[in-house]
């Protein structure tokens, strides 16, 4: 199943469903690696919140896309990740280490907005 | 809370030989005979005793009756037909209610040495004539009051086990709060030691507030902890790193002299925490963080 990837602005909105195979995620990565080439995008945004697990090969994943876009000149943030989620992840030891991260969508949104333009206190 | 509690069933009825049933049958026909008589001796002598004395008054004559009446027949089955599970249950119960109405287990030896000489008294009027028996009796007597004390005493353990377990579950409560200092701004006061269940809360509380308040930046306060071992530092990480996978930044504060030794000494990382020397300065830096600037208002400085 094609993860659907939509288009907003400068940006790229990605949804991560729990029932994902590592097929379906690999596929994400090089839709994500190729698109952002194409559209010239600014910024990716992988939401999570629908996923209910998270293991080392879906975090592994999000490095990757993370590191790639990074290359092809994008900012990734993670959104959406559960409290449950987030705690089992560091239980683990699996870390997302130089990725941004964010509440959800719109707290996305706003850390690709200030990546640039750093807050100074208003 | 079941599966901590003091395991109080399963009370074996006492190992008793043939002869042993036959002398608490003699028993009981004494005693049986005399219960009443002896009930009311038992309450004169202890009127006076610092701790069942102001109990017995408390409680209701019908009340006291009704339960002697309870307990004579729930004795008498497990002295002449061997049916002990009923009695336990009683004693198990009635230990457990006067756990909690603060009578020691002390009282509960005091009792049986004023009750013990009465039955005595009156075995020996009955068996007088024949040694022998009135000696198995009396042994019979002592296994009987054995398994009696046995029985309350577990009562009362598992009595002040509840206590302390319902003690501890209000200080977890108590001891991990989370509040809200401004929009976006949490502040979690540790307090205490930190086990592993604790730090587990705690990091579950803090992640499911930054998720409820849309929380940008967590404080973390650990000026009450007394000592940090390696476990301790390792939650503390965990939970900054939770806390971060939500899009909230940590800031450590508090760390006192002796914890920032120690943890230098054992050799844990906490570099990768944000740490401010106190609360204060933690507050101005998060406040800076979340672009909120704090000073005095212009009507008070004229």
């Amino acid at each position: 199943m094609a993860i659907p990837i939509l288009k907003l602005g400068d940006y790229l909105i990605a949804s991560i469903q729990s029932a994902l195979t590592d097929a379906d995620l690999t596929r994400l990565q090089d839709d994500l690696a190729r698109q952002v080439g194409d559209l010239r995008s600014r910024g990716v945004i992988v939401d999570v919140t629908a996923a209910e697990v998270m293991d080392s090969f879906t975090i592994r994943t999000l490095l990757d896309i993370a590191h790639v876009g990074k290359l092809r000149g994008a900012d990734t943030v993670i959104v959406g990740l559960k409290p449950e989620v987030a705690f089992a992840m560091v239980q683990l030891g699996l870390r997302l280490d130089g990725v941004a991260t964010g509440l959800d969508l719109e707290e996305g949104l706003a850390i690709l907005g200030h990546v640039r333009e750093p807050t100074d206190g208003g | 809370m079941a599966s901590t509690a003091v395991q109080t069933d399963g009370h074996r009825p006492p190992d008793l030989t043939s002869g042993e049933r036959r002398a608490l049958e003699d028993l009981w026909r004494v005693y049986g005979a005399h219960y009443d008589e002896i009930t009311e001796e038992t309450k004169v002598a202890l009127a006076d005793d610092p701790e069942f004395g102001p109990l017995i008054r408390s409680i209701p004559e019908a009340v006291l009756e009704e339960q002697s009446r309870t307990s004579k027949e729930l004795l008498r089955r497990a002295l002449m037909e061997g049916d002990w599970q009923p009695y336990f249950a009683d004693l198990l119960q009635q230990g457990a209610g006067y756990a909690r109405m603060g009578l020691s287990f002390a009282s509960w030896f005091r009792a049986l040495s004023v009750v013990r000489p009465m039955i005595t008294r009156r075995l020996r009027e009955a068996f007088g004539a024949e040694p022998d028996r009135l000696l198995s009796v009396m042994d019979a007597m002592g296994k009987w009051f054995d398994s009696t004390m046995g029985v309350i005493g577990d009562a009362y353990l598992s009595a002040k086990q509840e206590t302390i377990l319902e003690q501890q579950e209000a200080i977890r409560e108590l001891s991990t709060p989370v509040l809200t200092l401004m929009d976006g701004l949490l502040l979690l006061p540790v307090v205490g030691v930190i086990d592993s269940h604790r730090a587990r809360q705690m990091t579950d509380q803090l992640l499911q507030a930054i998720h409820q308040y849309r929380a940008k930046v967590v404080v973390i306060d650990i000026t009450g902890v007394a000592a940090v071992d390696s476990m301790v530092a390792n939650h503390l990480l965990q939970a900054v790193e939770a806390a971060g996978l939500l899009g909230a930044a940590a800031i450590v504060t508090g760390v006192s002299a002796e914890v920032a030794q120690t943890v230098v000494k054992i050799g844990v990382d906490l570099s990768r925490l944000r740490t401010v020397g106190d609360l204060r300065g933690g507050l101005a830096e998060a406040m800076r963080l979340v672009g909120f600037r704090l000073g005095k208002a212009e009507s008070a400085a004229d």
